[in-house]
């Protein structure tokens, strides 16, 4: 199989087939990186096309330093940033973010969701870029500006806080690990 | 957790679930956590919230290319292509003249020349400073046998390795230390079983598990431990070369097996500097096979040809296929 970073090495050099061809792998990937941190599906799909277009602007100057998955993920973190910028702009002059949409969704979904959305910020995203998009620590650490053993601790901290989220709302509602540890057809992240 | 009780902090152990110690750190907690219940505990938790996290799926819907994206898209193609019609042009127009093009044709010689002089040197260099020789046996030996037994056994699946028959390198060479029931055998291999021609092969810090199955530790171990044993006895490259060759033709050393294969799964292997720990993947072996008959090495054929025994004096052909998990259930990152 084509490496990732050789694909985007042939798209620079003017390979449609490479682009498509990282395209196909990395939409999904990209999709659920975007649905799990904005619970906006409309958006989510508007800045996986944006996160490519970041691609083809910036194809000329690309230098394989990382991989393509975490270079990836660094465009769709400042993606994120700025939707998030333009959100609390917006919310200043009356407009806020939509609501996570819940209609539909499983109960354990939601306490996962909730358990995580109780983590900080900083805390939070380390941990989906480690569970989820599955990114080294040091790759964490060179995305996020910060030490690799501040990812170290704050991921510790996050796992066990996160744990606790879990586990006491579990001891109210026993079936929901249950629910959420039958088998499903999912893949975690930019895998 | 005291860390006057355990030689890892709580963190490490995470980081080694995470596949994030070195081989050695990664080889001590391994071990300590065969027999420590409470770390297992803690181990157990953060398994336990990584599996949970599963819960959170996100349908994707099946997202196209947009016509803005295309348009972007063809736009830097375009550009792409104008950008070597150009170059081609100015090639031509340096062509025609014949002088230009001697001098410049002097001054590539001399630049290329040079440059391959101070890259051959500086690999040279860097080959011959890395690993240029054997290290003394005990840097090639783990001082513990139980991690060495913690270390072979995490190279497939517990509910393989656990019946395997252990072996463990000692001074003399590879020693059984559990003779299990079930075929298969497990080990660490070390740098001596790369290429012989790797800048590697005597870089001691490899660690390599792996589990054979039955059809491969009657065909392929014996390879493993007559390299082994020939490393140990003080031979020459040249001399080791030889003697392979010599094997496989008095039937000495067997052809693979049909349906011979091992598992390489272990999170705290250490394969070599370039790779590090490497993905979980699965080995099979032929007698030497066109790498076209498996698809390997095609593009996104999940199969590639290893090069452990390429251009060797083995005649057997390797193919790799990555697979998702470590032996221990937890998801791998993509190769």
């Amino acid at each position: 199989m084509t490496s990732d970073e050789a694909l985007m090495l042939e798209f620079q050099g003017g390979s449609r087939a490479a682009f498509e061809e990282l395209f196909a792998r990395y939409r999904k990937p990209l999709y659920v990186f975007f649905g799990r941190r904005l619970n906006n599906p409309e958006r989510a799909e508007d800045l996986v096309q944006e996160t490519f277009l970041a691609v083809i602007r910036a194809a000329s100057r690309y230098e394989p330093r990382a991989l393509v998955r975490t270079y990836l993920c660094g465009i769709a973190l400042n993606l994120l940033a700025a939707e998030r910028r333009k959100f609390s702009t917006s919310s200043t002059l009356g407009q806020s973010a939509p609501e996570p949409k819940t209609d539909g969704t499983p109960e354990y979904v939601l306490w996962v969701r909730q358990a995580m959305e109780k983590l900080d910020s900083p805390h939070r995203e380390i941990l989906m870029l480690r569970e989820y998009e599955q990114l080294s620590y040091s790759d964490i650490a060179e995305l996020l500006r910060i030490p690799v053993n501040t990812v170290r601790s704050r991921l510790f901290r996050s796992r066990l806080a996160l744990k606790s989220y879990l586990e006491s709302e579990a001891k109210t509602n026993p079936g929901l690990r249950a629910s959420a540890w039958q088998p499903h057809p999912r893949r975690r992240g930019m895998q | 957790m005291s860390t006057n009780r355990h030689p890892i902090e709580p963190e490490e152990l995470m980081a080694y679930l995470d596949g994030e110690l070195s081989a050695d750190q990664a080889t001590e907690a391994l071990s300590h956590l065969e027999l420590c219940p409470e770390c297992q505990t803690l181990a157990a938790d953060f398994r336990g919230v990584s599996q949970d996290l599963l819960a959170w799926e996100v349908e994707s819907p099946e997202v196209g290319i947009s016509s803005e994206l295309n348009a972007a898209l063809e736009e830097y193609l375009q550009k792409r292509q104008a950008a070597k019609v150009t170059s081609s042009r100015l090639e031509n127009r340096v062509m025609t003249s014949r002088w230009v093009w001697a001098g410049a044709l002097a001054i590539v010689c001399v630049v290329v020349g040079l440059k391959l002089t101070l890259t051959s040197r500086n690999q040279n260099e860097d080959r011959s400073t890395a690993y240029p020789s054997m290290a003394s046996i005990e840097k090639y030996l783990m001082p513990d046998s139980n991690a060495e037994i913690a270390l072979a056994r995490s190279a497939a699946p517990e509910a393989i390795s656990s019946d395997a028959k252990i072996l463990v390198l000692g001074w003399r060479g590879y020693e059984t230390a559990d003779e299990g029931k079930n075929g298969f055998v497990c080990m660490v291999e070390r740098s001596w079983m790369s290429p012989f021609n790797s800048a590697e092969f005597w870089n001691p810090k490899v660690r390599a598990p792996l589990c054979f199955n039955p059809a491969a530790a009657q065909s392929i171990l014996p390879l493993t431990i007559k390299r082994t044993e020939m490393v140990l006895a003080g031979l020459s490259k040249a001399q080791m070369i030889d003697s392979i060759k010599a094997g496989f033709h008095n039937k000495e050393l067997p052809a693979p097996e049909t349906g011979a294969m091992c598992y390489m799964m272990s999170r705290a292997g250490y394969l070599n500097d370039a790779l590090g720990r490497h993905v979980p993947h699965l080995m099979f072996y032929f007698p030497l096979t066109d790498k076209s008959s498996w698809g390997a090495d095609l593009r996104d054929s999940p199969v590639t040809l290893n090069p452990q025994f390429r251009d060797g004096p083995e005649p057997i052909t390797e193919f790799v296929i990555p697979v998702g998990k470590w032996s221990d259930g937890t998801v791998a990152p993509a190769m």
